[in-house]
């Protein structure tokens, strides 16, 4: 076997931040290399870097044996290295087809040859099981076709080296073992491949070798086989891993949410988004969403939120909300930690003080009276980053400049502050490390304690099962089952969302 | 792609249909007349290439006010040097100025990083400054006659499509079927040849190249690579980059060729429309552009449909009162069948709105039998502004148009 990818001391310093001092890694042709460390460790950074798009301080790569200085994306494409990111690149309003063709557009004359576009696409998604219409628009899909899109535009361009960052993040189960035969074909054909994730036991799965950074420096490098889950999270945070649980029953009386026979009808007149959905959540309770995406939690939540027009009737505390405006029932005390950080939950080229405002606009700390306070904003913000161990320069740094978990962690903490009377929280630990996992559960056990409602949406079921006090199961718009998350193993679950059980 | 066309043309013939109904309910003889027609063309093409050029430079993200700017650069170059050199070199000249100053815009947005607003106002102020400076300097000299006007350009031929509607093909004097039909005034049939070899006939050269750049845009943008790139740069550039796609420099074509089409607009304001350039010749047409740009929701045909609408307007307005009076009648009736859509829909407060405006506009028309000198001169402006507020469609502009973009600032 050769080596596909070496790195050597790479180095990279932002302003106030040394995200890569010397991380090195080598990865061989035909395995599935796995690069793990905390939120912030400098993984996504080393990796732009290979992708040309950040230029490393000092260091060297190689690839296939080959000194390269890749100025731009372009020379890595050439270098047929190819990147999934962390973030999704897409544009809502291009379609599949023109999503992936862009800037290696098939040509016929001037032109562009739609139709051998297609044709390959399609064969391409049929031979790596990534089914997908290439017609449609991006905004149209949910994350886990979207990621199918990304995937299939690194495949498009021919890569032979591919960079996952953090794809499983926002995969359901089911998606996650699509995306893992996926993977496994891909390795069978002599690609090497970078994989990154905070779920310890997927690397372990799926992995062949295992770098581990810590503070932007390469700690470890293990082979999977060698190492335990337990292990390899002491290498990369020094500590043991966190369960999601919580104990005892601190459910109240007082109904703090009432979904009565609620649905959305789709505008096409095809199947209800969501169809008579009905359920009560006490004070002091959660209860856990299980559903591949797509069958309809957006919706719900949106519903709950004020976000879209439904029919039936939704109540808070006892009283109908159902005319109320999305601000307002903001103010009532429901608060939404939403699925995708970047484009529901942060702006990205403000602040972090700035974004400390974003939903709480109208009250304290933030508002004194008709005046924005701006000093105590920003004393707010520094105190969420030093709670929730938001790892940031301080309150005026970007929101861009945050790695993934941290822009997480973030909102989380946004969220939780304000101590609302029901928190919907969409995936509230995608993409933060094991010990920052560990913070959030905490902070939502200690908020349910105090009587805090939430209503709860994941994607990695020992969460949904570990924190739920009641798990409703949603398949195509329905609530197919509820469970006793207590006498449920994952695989249970699993089946049930898929609508085998 | 057809189905679309044939909708088009069904649509048009519809429009005629009504329009000739109101000339025999009103008398109003130009509301469908050949010169009304070719007239309406006439105003129409400036609207729709600085529309046109709006719609490049925002595809790739720049928000372009500074059209009004590059119209009035181009308009003066086609005077200046049409005069001097002929009235081609003239529109090359207005092509090069207007891309002159789309150079300056594109150089403070996207080079600097300047807001797109701001450097779009600055250009129109400049434009309108520079040239009138440069042109009191050729006054002073005894070039030109006066200081706000320049000498007289050589026109440009003109030519008809073959037996319809006349012109000459190599010394051939082709029949004019289409006029002799018109003259007819038979119902429907006489309008409609009327409307068509107003649209067809004694076209200026330059005419017919502007009109090809409708299909032409679309083509570019929607079935070359060029375009794709061109158009991620303003949905999604930090996704397109990381493609390999040079952002910078698909904004830098989009602006420039922005400049181009507006510079055009402006020659032929100068060359056809006119025979000289003078002072205020653009008169807010880059401005109105716009508006065609968004009426036409950041599509060629669109804008089109959006310069087409308000050249009508403003030819009724140019060639008699009556005429405009009656278009009330046709106002009412477009109200009306919005108020029908709308309700079907079931947006009652819409339809209801409409409603009463439609109801105002029919009173106003029973009520008065000549509309005042101002009144007229504003409706085309009115009519522009009527018909977008209530024919609202889901606007859909580029997800990143006018936000500052810097390489690197990637996620
Ligand atoms: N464009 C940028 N400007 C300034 N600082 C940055 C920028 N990008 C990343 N950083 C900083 O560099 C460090 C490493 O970030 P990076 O995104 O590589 O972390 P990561 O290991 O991918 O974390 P996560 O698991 O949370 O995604 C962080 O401290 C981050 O704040
Ligand atoms: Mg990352």
């Amino acid at each position: 076997m050769s080596v596909a990818v070496e790195l050597r001391h790479i180095s990279k310093r932002f302003p106030g931040v040394l995200a890569n001092k010397d991380v090195s890694m080598s990865v061989e042709t035909g395995t599935v290399h796995a690069l793990v460390g905390e939120n912030g460790a400098g993984k996504s950074t080393v990796m732009k870097i290979l992708y040309g798009m950040q230029r490393p301080d000092s260091g060297e790569i190689l690839v296939n044996g080959r000194a390269v200085h890749f100025k731009n994306p372009n020379d890595a494409i050439d270098a047929s290295i190819g990147m999934v990111h962390q973030h999704f690149m897409l544009a809502d309003n291009f379609t599949v087809l023109e999503n992936i063709i862009l800037g290696s557009e098939p040509k016929k004359g001037v032109t562009i040859d739609f139709a051998a576009a297609r044709e390959k696409i399609v064969a391409m998604a049929a031979q790596y099981g990534l089914e997908i219409d290439p017609d449609v628009l991006v905004e149209a899909l949910g994350v886990g076709q979207r990621q199918r899109v990304e995937i299939l535009k690194v495949l498009y361009r021919g890569a032979r080296i591919l960079i996952f960052d953090e794809p499983t993040a926002v995969l359901v189960p089911q998606e996650v073992d699509d995306l893992f035969n996926a993977l496994e074909g891909l390795r069978e054909q002599g690609m090497a491949i970078i994989f990154i994730s905070h779920k310890l036991d997927e690397v372990l799965r799926v992995a062949d070798d295992v770098t581990v950074v810590r503070q932007g420096s390469t700690v470890a490098e293990v082979k999977s086989k060698d190492v335990t889950a337990r292990q390899l999270a002491e290498l990369m945070v020094g500590s043991e891993l966190p369960q999601p649980s919580t104990q005892g029953v601190t459910r109240r009386d007082l109904v703090a949410l009432s979904l009565n026979d609620v649905s959305i009808l789709t505008s096409t007149g095809g199947r209800d988004l969501i169809s008579h959905i009905s359920f009560n959540l006490h004070a002091g309770e959660v209860v856990g969403i299980a559903g591949v995406e797509g069958n309809g939690q957006a919706e719900l939540v949106e519903a709950i939120l004020g976000l879209r027009d439904y029919t039936g009737s939704i109540s808070f505390n006892g009283s109908a909300i159902d005319h109320l405006s999305v601000a307002h029932r903001h103010d009532l005390g429901i608060g939404f930690i939403p699925e995708d950080r970047q484009r529901q939950g942060l702006m990205m080229n403000s602040p972090l003080w700035e974004n400390r405002i974003l939903g709480h606009q109208r009250s304290k700390p933030v508002m004194r009276g008709f005046i924005l306070d701006k000093k105590a904003t920003i004393t707010d913000t520094a105190r969420i980053m030093a709670e929730f161990d938001v790892r940031a320069p301080g309150p005026h740094t970007l929101a861009t400049a945050l790695s993934g978990g941290n822009q997480q962690k973030f909102i989380v903490g946004r969220e939780i502050s304000k101590a609302p009377a029901l928190l919907v929280a969409s995936h509230p630990t995608r993409g933060v490390d094991v010990g920052a996992q560990g913070a959030i559960w905490e902070e939502l056990r200690r908020a349910r304690e105090k009587g805090m409602a939430i209503v709860l949406i994941s994607a990695d079921l020992e969460e949904l099962i570990g924190m739920s006090d009641r798990l409703l199961v949603m398949l195509r718009g329905a609530v197919t089952a509820e469970l006793d998350p207590a006498k449920t193993t994952p695989e249970q679950l699993g089946s049930a969302m898929t609508g085998a059980a | 792609m057809k189905s679309k066309s044939l909708k088009a043309l069904q649509y048009a013939a519809l429009l005629i249909f009504v329009l000739s109904i109101i000339r025999i309910l009103t008398g109003a003889s130009d509301l469908t007349s050949v010169g009304t027609a070719s007239a309406a063309l006439l105003l129409s093409v400036p609207i729709a290439l600085a529309g046109l050029g709006g719609l490049f430079s925002e595809r790739s993200g720049v928000v372009n006010i500074g059209l009004e700017g590059m119209m009035i650069m181009g308009a003066w170059a086609g005077g200046m040097i049409g005069s001097k050199h002929g009235p081609w070199i003239g529109l090359f000249a207005a092509v090069c100025f207007g891309s002159v100053g789309a150079l300056l815009h594109a150089i403070a947005t996207i080079t600097f990083g300047v807001d797109h607003v701001v450097s779009g106002v600055a250009i129109n102020i400049i434009a309108a400054g520079l040239v009138r400076y440069i042109s009191t300097i050729f006054y002073k000299s005894g070039a030109w006659l006066g200081p706000s006007q320049s000498p007289d350009v050589t026109s440009i031929g003109t030519n008809g499509i073959p037996v319809l509607s006349g012109g000459t093909y190599f010394g051939w004097k082709s029949p004019d079927v289409l006029s002799v039909l018109a003259e007819k005034h038979w119902f429907f049939i006489s309008d409609t040849a009327a409307v068509i070899r107003g649209l067809t006939g004694d076209l200026s050269y330059v005419t017919m190249i502007a009109m090809a750049m409708i299909p032409l845009s679309v083509f570019i943008l929607w079935k070359t690579a060029f375009g794709l790139r061109l158009r991620s740069a303003g949905e999604a550039p930090i996704a397109a980059e990381s493609l390999g796609v040079n952002v910078y420099a698909m904004k830098y074509a989009g602006v420039l060729i922005s400049g181009g089409l507006a510079g055009l607009g402006g020659g032929f304001l100068a060359i056809v429309a006119a025979n000289h350039y003078q002072e205020n010749q653009v008169a807010g047409r880059g401005y109105i552009g716009l508006a065609a740009l968004l009426f036409g929701n950041y599509r060629p045909g669109g804008i089109l449909m959006g310069a087409g609408l308000f050249g009508f307007a403003d030819a009724l307005q140019l060639r008699d009162s009556a005429s405009i009076h009656a278009l009330i009648l046709l106002i009412v009736l477009i109200l009306l069948f919005l108020v029908v859509r709308d309700f079907r829909k079931g947006k009652a407060l819409k339809a209801a709105l409409t409603l009463a405006f439609a109801s105002l506009s029919l009173w106003y028309f029973l009520a008065v039998d000549e509309l005042p000198g101002q009144l007229v001169t504003m409706t085309p402006y009115i009519t522009t502004l009527l018909v977008m507020a209530v024919a609202s469609q889901r606007l859909r502009m580029p997800a990143a148009d006018g936000i500052p973009y810097r390489r690197g600032g990637m996620q």
